[in-house]
């Protein structure tokens, strides 16, 4: 995780500042602007940290003390990071909720693109909704909001996080769940 | 080595049941997901999954299907759409009712399939995951933020000590690391690993977790206490070393549409009283991976 700072082999979250009313008011606006979308964000804490990411937690969560905890190592989820042109960067989770009421700077593929966006890699064959170039866009397939990606000319970048990724088949190991 | 292995663990599976031998012929063929609620609706994955695989419902978890092929590389599982869950893991959370909860402490949380159910069904609540290993808590981070559920705080504390911290909460959930003999029925190659020495210690350390949960739980607050391991000195052993040391007595459990055993009252010379109100879930009875829950309320 790089949401935080090392400190003896351990990240702490570096909560910049905990986003207050009018603060989340004018994300969502943000958001409204960039992708047309109307999300409720009042219904959570946000914070953003000191490397711009922002996160959000449940509005039962105490961040001040948790925040305060020696060892607490993250709360709540990553929704994204905001960038210096004042654009947003969505997590997969960010893309979800936003996706859901989304209009504008969408990217929709097919069935048989969504397995090449999955691995990381470019997206060659798609359908712009109301797109800018050089800018983040929603990549959707049917009524999935697959995540984000970056607009270049002729391609769409897949931003799946590496450890998101899924591998090609044939390189694939089996995977370890419930190991104690 | 692996035969005598074989051997002895078959010899003590023997002084515990007598059906021991079917242990091994345990139906291990369909593979166990529990739906994210949080991302998506029961029945329309399961109109997503029917069209490639056959899907059936896990009777005792009504969030859970058995599903037979891989289903770990589908976009569902990508976007974090269901979480492959042993079946049987499903119920401590059961057992702990979180949704009634306004905090639980999930003390040895990693890798997260526990904990991220308790934070999916508990409508206003929050679950603190801690876990100790700082390689497992990146899996119990990403597991925490693939399922979408924002109420989770995690914490990197050594959970033998936490009491020392001054934890204090209705609801704790002690998943104890243990020797998953459980699991030895779908992976056998952990027969390789299976040692007395090995029980020994991972109970001695289970005690010392039983020891800080029960410090660090209310008057009147529920710990659950489970582990995938088979052995009554991993299980029974330390639920008796919690009842003789602290304020905890053990709370009925029952479950429907699954097939558990009691608790052990006896091993090898020596009485767990009221033990038989814990159960054991054995992998030949449901086709699942063995496992141990019991629920302790304090007084």
């Amino acid at each position: 995780m790089a949401a935080g700072q090392r400190d003896g082999g351990i990240f702490h979250m570096q909560i910049a500042k905990i986003l207050g009313k009018r603060d989340v008011r004018q994300l969502e606006q943000l958001l409204h602007r960039h992708y047309g979308c109307q999300v409720d964000l009042s219904r959570y804490r946000v914070f953003i940290t000191r490397e711009n990411r922002l996160w959000i937690a449940s509005r039962e969560v105490d961040i001040p003390f948790f925040r305060d905890m020696k060892r607490c190592y993250r709360i709540g989820i990553y929704f994204g990071k905001l960038k210096r042109n004042n654009k947003i960067k969505l997590t997969i989770e960010g893309a979800l909720m936003v996706g859901k009421t989304a209009t504008r700077n969408m990217a929709m593929i097919d069935e048989e693109e969504v397995m090449e966006y999955m691995q990381g890699n470019d997206v060659h064959r798609y359908r712009l909704v109301d797109a800018e170039l050089h800018n983040f866009v929603l990549v959707k397939c049917k009524n999935d909001t697959l995540g984000c990606g970056l607009l270049r000319e002729g391609y769409i970048e897949s931003l799946v996080s590496k450890a998101r990724r899924l591998v090609k088949p044939a390189a694939s190991e089996p995977e370890e769940h419930e190991e104690k | 080595m692996h035969a005598h292995c074989i051997h002895v663990f078959i010899e003590r599976i023997r002084a515990m049941i007598p059906d021991a031998e079917a242990l091994f012929s345990a139906e291990q063929e369909w593979q166990s997901i529990r739906v994210n609620l949080l991302k998506i609706g029961r029945d329309e994955l399961v109109e997503r999954l029917h069209e490639q695989f056959e899907v059936k419902p896990i009777p005792w978890c009504e969030y859970g299907l058995f599903v037979r092929g891989n289903i770990a590389k589908m976009l569902e599982y990508f976007l974090g759409y269901y979480h492959i869950q042993g079946a049987s893991s499903m119920l401590p959370p059961l057992a702990l009712e979180p949704e009634t909860q306004e905090m639980v402490l999930d003390m040895c949380a990693a890798p997260g399939s526990k904990t991220t159910q308790m934070a999916m069904v508990m409508e206003r609540g929050i679950v603190v995951a801690n876990d100790v290993n700082i390689k497992r808590l990146r899996a119990l981070s990403h597991n925490i933020q693939k399922s979408g559920a924002t109420n989770c705080i995690i914490t990197n504390y050594d959970a033998r000590f936490m009491y020392k911290q001054g934890f204090k909460s209705r609801a704790i959930l002690l998943d104890a690391p243990c020797t998953a003999s459980g699991r030895i029925i779908k992976d056998k190659h952990r027969l390789d690993q299976w040692n007395y020495h090995r029980i020994q210690h991972m109970s001695n350390v289970q005690k010392m977790l039983i020891r800080s949960a029960c410090e660090c739980l209310e008057k009147d607050g529920v710990l659950v206490y489970s582990t995938c391991s088979l052995e009554p000195e991993e299980n029974e052993e330390v639920i008796a070393y919690a009842l003789e040391r602290f304020d905890v007595e053990i709370e009925p459990l029952s479950f429907t549409g699954i097939r558990t055993r009691p608790g052990l009252t006896s091993w090898q010379g020596r009485r767990y009283e009221g033990l038989e109100r814990a159960v054991r879930v054995w992998p030949q009875d449901n086709g699942t991976e063995g496992f141990f829950i019991c629920k302790l309320r304090k007084y």
